[in-house]
């Protein structure tokens, strides 16, 4: 069985990795404030954990500025989306087995 | 490695179809906002338009529903680039053509409406299509739908002449805008 990717298993990663991996690959990404809305988190702690996603390669962070105002938008890379995906599937494969050892 | 059981890897599962069902949830609610203002600039506009030049009231709606449409394409062809959901394409155009026809049958062929019946009449066909959208993308156009619809019918029955079109630029213009904002807010 593959196994479960320790990066994107805690909660907050998994929910941010959810978040950005529901966008096309064409879109633009989540803006920080959009994403600490889906994802519940505080200030820093989400900005902690998008850095050890960043760290792992994972997201990309974009910082610019849009009028006055500075614009933090997060995307999921293409390794991202892929260890994402792979992560799923270990989920699923883990309810699998035990569905069918019961 | 991490290790979890299979109560652990649903509840994981889980988060994750939450949280893209908020996500997409947001998708809409971002798009459908926008157009939301716009459609609201616009009909505050045509229902002062009309009660300025009663006797303009077909050229002035036709003028504020092909811009409609029009504004629905661009705000959608900028959201693609955005968030890379086409969100305006041939069945849309098609959606809309099917609604102006059946409603324009409805109320021209079908009965003769009076202006007055016609000024309520759109806004709660409108309205009709942001209640059943709602059924599927959020409770918000529910809301707004019933709210609108409401204000409407009220107006049609309590608020005499052509201080009706002030009301309706104010309930259906205005109410769209507001709506749009909160929206924009959730």
């Amino acid at each position: 069985m593959a196994e479960l990717d320790d990066i994107i298993h805690q909660p907050l990663r998994l929910r941010i990795m959810a978040a950005l991996n529901a966008l096309s690959p064409a879109a633009a990404g989540l803006e920080f404030s959009r994403l600490k809305k889906l994802t519940g988190a505080t200030d820093g702690n989400l900005g902690a954990h998008i850095e050890t996603l960043a760290k792992a390669g994972y997201v990309a962070v974009d910082k610019a500025f849009v009028g006055r105002k500075p614009q933090t938008t997060v995307t999921a890379t293409a390794a991202g989306r892929g260890a994402f995906a792979r992560h799923v599937a270990t989920l699923q494969e883990i309810i699998a087995a035990s569905a069918r050892q019961a | 490695m991490t290790n979890v059981d299979a109560r652990e890897a649903a509840s994981a599962l889980s988060d994750i179809e939450q949280i893209v069902r908020r996500v997409r949830q947001s998708r809409i609610y971002d798009l459908a906002s926008q157009i939301m203002i716009m459609s609201g600039v616009l009909v505050f506009a045509g229902n002062l338009a009309n009660w300025t030049w009663p006797r303009y009231g077909g050229y002035v709606w036709l003028s504020v529903n092909v811009l409609n449409v029009v504004g629905c394409a661009v705000i959608s062809m900028f959201g693609y680039q955005r968030t890379g959901v086409r969100a305006f394409d041939g069945r849309m155009l098609a959606a809309f053509l099917l609604f102006f026809a059946f409603g324009i049958f409805c109320s021209s062929v079908l009965g003769h409406f009076t202006p007055r019946q016609m000024g309520a009449f759109w806004p709660i066909y409108f309205m009709l299509f942001y209640i059943l959208a709602g059924l599927w993308f959020g409770g918000a156009f529910v809301a707004i739908g019933l709210g609108i619809t409401v204000l409407t019918l009220i107006g049609y029955f309590f608020v005499g002449g052509f201080a009706f079109l002030l009301w309706m630029a104010v309930v259906n213009g205005g109410g769209l805008i507001l709506g749009g904002l909160w929206m924009r807010r959730g």
